[in-house]
């Protein structure tokens, strides 16, 4: 509705009174162009533009340089902390719908620690979502298909499901399983694709934020260049009328007009490397990580689901093959996120995840066989048993092994985001003063050899 | 609320009015859809022919019969189904997981159980001597006619009813079980049948006859069938308020009251719903030798023992074995 403009009932053109006669304006103009002729006019106009275009650049190159760390703050305050939180609130999502499956097909009373760990799911899910839902307007919650409004409303009927599974299995009632399914169900259609484009989203704010504190310093060059080309001209011009080589007010603001120039690049030069790393080191590896660990989970969750489907769970089976697909193999997740490590400890621990994944997967070909074969129990017994040659014990290798990695990257990029905020200290206020320096000296300079003129 | 609406319908009015494009801006404060969802794959179904009007196959009940009893475990001709299957090591056959006291799963120690279990096992102990010298694969209502034709399994144990339709695809036992097709309603719901369900949205399993019943029921306006995948998925919609009642036979609805008090069964039977136990149609050989099995469990009083098991209390009355009959 914005662009839509009532156009309001037009009221006639005011009448111009103030106009002078047209023959004394011309008078007056004529008589600064004169005035504009003479040396000492020359020098009054050197003044005055000099000492404005110090300040205006000043001024600026120091909004712009403001800008800058403005979107370093958003990178260590907003962007960064968001994606992270978007990131933990699809992967718990994730292990939550898995554990819950998991303790479902174990049968009888799940175990302690399987429920504490889709409790805690489940609190760091919450806690997530209330860290993406404070960064937020209010706007951004009204649309009721948004993901952060489809995780709001849906979460508590998540868990609401998962409890009346729960209940009706206590009972020893089948429909405790219906329940279950309903719930999986839930999490497979609506939380976990909003998790994903929340995630999406958040990433890509991300990286809208680092370009922003990344870009090339065309504006500040350009203005700092302005101001010294006019000092060159000013000093020319005073050396050719007054025959005096230098002039110590000229060369004190044409000194603090390069120190200005010069801050400003190397903070900006420095600010730029710092990010660049960020994202090289840091958010890029990042993403691969997290994707890959989001892709494990979507396996493992598919594993558990063909068991529940018992004999009718092809989908699920496919479901398995596509995300192992994405994470495994050179051109996998796995194989760029290793391809990418620029750090010892991430490279050891993608390498881990690598040995971990392939040893998970031996161990689902044997629990497809014995299912297939018909020993279902036994498969069941594969897939979920806490011993050390059991599938759930693979997986979580897997998992860790990620966590790991992610826990090192996610640490780069706070330390060099960090140091490229570092940088920018006092460049502002460094700015405006070497410009008030600079007037101030121009003005003096020029001011001296305009008084020999009286 | 009323306010704000006609204050934005006026709104939307004048910006029409001069030419402004604001549909969007109203559209998408529609309101979001709250409450559990439906379970997976739950939707109206419509336009299903009648069951029980074919037929084209004379009495849908009459199997082939049996050649006298049934041979001892292991001694079987070649080249029959049975051979065949005790060369594999085990019987595989197809049921169910949601339906209570006839397939399902027991929640404490994830194995299958229930009258259809018990009698499919009878069928492995005929052929291997072992009653676990079996392979279940779980299937919904819909999968079973497909799972025969394409020799995913030896045989079908799952509630399923006898009749000329699926006789076109599949061959069936002799009867073992007699159901009749009735009402589950929540208490002091008011209604008390079928007939009182006009309009309404009524549950059953997708590719059951029950749906198809449903859906064929003379009120106007007609009831509404919402077919879903699993039986207690009926049960979960009852209990969330997503359907009104859940018709099927009077054995699956039994199972279903059991698990929620609050429910009762209503109504007379609308038919019966005599059970078989479906396989291939290729091998006449396996459907005599299943008779035959059958008809002992009907006379050792096995069957009788399996019911009262399973189903005597739930159903809080004593029962015979249906009798079967027989084509040449």
């Amino acid at each position: 509705m914005g662009d839509c403009a009532v156009s309001a009932p037009t009221a006639p053109p005011p009448v111009r009174t103030d106009a002078a006669p047209p023959s004394q304006r011309a008078g007056r103009v004529g008589e600064l162009r004169e005035l504009a002729k003479t040396t000492p006019g020359v020098l009054v106009v050197f003044t005055v533009a000099l000492v404005l275009v110090s300040i205006l650049v000043g001024l600026f190159t120091a909004v712009t340089v403001q800008g800058r760390a403005k979107a370093l703050d958003d990178l260590t305050a907003r962007s960064g902390p968001l994606s992270i939180a978007a990131q933990d609130l699809y992967r718990s999502l994730s292990d939550a719908d898995a554990t819950a499956n998991s303790a479902f097909l174990a049968g009888g009373l799940e175990r302690a620690e399987v429920r504490t760990r889709y409790e805690s799911d489940i609190a760091q899910a919450e806690s997530a979502l209330a860290t993406a839902v404070a960064a937020r307007e209010p706007a951004d919650l009204a649309d009721p298909r948004g993901p952060l409004a489809v995780l709001s409303r849906e979460l508590s009927v998540y868990t609401g499901l998962v409890e009346t599974a729960r209940a009706n299995n206590r009972q020893k009632l089948p429909v405790g399983a219906a329940y279950q399914r309903a719930a999986s169900n839930l999490m497979r259609e609506e939380l976990l694709p909003a998790a994903e484009r929340l995630y999406t989203d958040e990433t890509a704010v991300l990286r809208a934020d680092q370009d922003r504190a990344a870009r090339l310093p065309v504006v500040e060059v350009v203005l700092g260049l302005i101001t010294l080309v006019l000092l060159f001209f000013a000093q020319r011009y005073v050396r050719r009328r007054t025959r005096r080589r230098l002039n110590v007010g000229l060369l004190v603001a044409t000194g603090a007009a390069v120190v200005s120039l010069a801050w400003v690049l190397v903070a900006t030069i420095g600010v730029m490397a710092n990010v660049n790393a960020s994202q090289e080191h840091g958010s890029e590896q990042t993403d691969v990580l997290a994707q890959a660990r989001i892709a494990a989970l979507a396996a493992r969750g598919d594993e558990t689901m063909t068991l529940v489907a018992r004999g009718s769970g092809k989908e699920f089976e496919e479901g398995y093959q596509d995300a192992i697909g994405q994470l495994a193999g050179d051109r996998g997740l796995l194989g760029r996120a290793q391809e990418l490590a620029s750090d010892g400890t991430v490279r050891d621990a993608v390498r881990a995840a690598s040995a971990a994944q392939d040893d998970w997967h031996e161990v689902h070909q044997r629990i497809r066989q014995l299912d297939d074969d018909g020993v279902y129990l036994d498969a069941v017994d594969l897939a979920i048993d806490p011993g050390d040659t059991g599938a759930a014990t693979k997986f979580d290798a897997v998992d860790n092994s990620l966590r790991e990695a992610i826990v090192t990257t996610e640490a780069r990029f706070e330390d060099e985001v960090g140091q490229a905020s570092n940088a920018l200290t006092g460049t502002v206020i460094g700015v405006i003063v070497l410009a008030l320096v600079a007037a101030a000296g121009a003005a003096t300079g020029i001011w001296q050899r305009l008084k020999e003129y009286r | 609320m009323k306010r704000t609406k006609v204050a934005a319908l006026l709104a939307a009015v004048a910006m029409a009015a001069v030419g402004c494009t604001s549909a969007d801006e109203v559209g998408d404060r529609r309101e979001a859809p709250v409450g559990p969802p439906m379970p997976k794959g739950a939707a109206e179904v419509s336009d299903l022919p009648a069951p029980g009007t074919d037929k084209s196959c004379g009495e849908p009940t009459a199997s082939l019969r049996p050649d006298g009893p049934p041979p001892p475990p292991g001694d079987f001709a070649t080249n029959t189904a049975m051979q065949r299957i005790h060369a594999r090591g085990k019987l595989i056959v197809g049921v169910d997981q949601n339906t209570y006291q006839f397939g399902y799963r027991d929640p404490s120690t994830g194995q299958l159980q229930g009258f259809d279990i018990d009698m499919a096992k009878e069928i492995a102990k005929a052929i291997f001597g072992d009653p676990e010298a079996i392979q279940f694969k779980v299937l919904t209502s819909a999968q079973r006619v497909p799972a025969v034709k394409n020799g995913d399994v030896d045989l079908v144990v799952e509630t399923m009813t006898i009749n000329c339709e699926r006789r076109e695809d599949v061959e069936f036992s002799s009867v073992y079980y007699l159901a009749g097709q009735r009402v589950l309603v929540k208490e002091k719901s008011g209604f008390d049948g079928i007939r009182s369900l006009a309009g309404k949205k009524v549950c059953a399993a997708k590719g059951s006859t029950s749906i198809a019943r449903i859906v064929n029921v003379d009120t106007d306006p007609r009831p509404v069938g919402i077919g879903v995948d699993g039986w207690t998925d009926c049960l979960v919609m009852l209990q969330q308020n997503q359907v009104d009642a859940v018709s099927t036979d009077d054995t699956i609805l039994a199972g279903l009251r059991a698990q929620d008090p609050f429910t009762e069964v209503v109504g007379e039977p609308l038919a019966n719903e005599p059970y078989g136990m479906a396989m291939s149609k290729e091998s006449p050989e396996f459907t005599r030798f299943v008779n035959a099995v059958l008809e002992q469990l009907r006379t050792s009083g096995r069957w009788t023992q399996i019911y009262n098991l399973w189903l005597r209390d739930l159903l809080e009355t004593p029962a015979s074995p249906p009798p079967a009959t027989y084509r040449p």
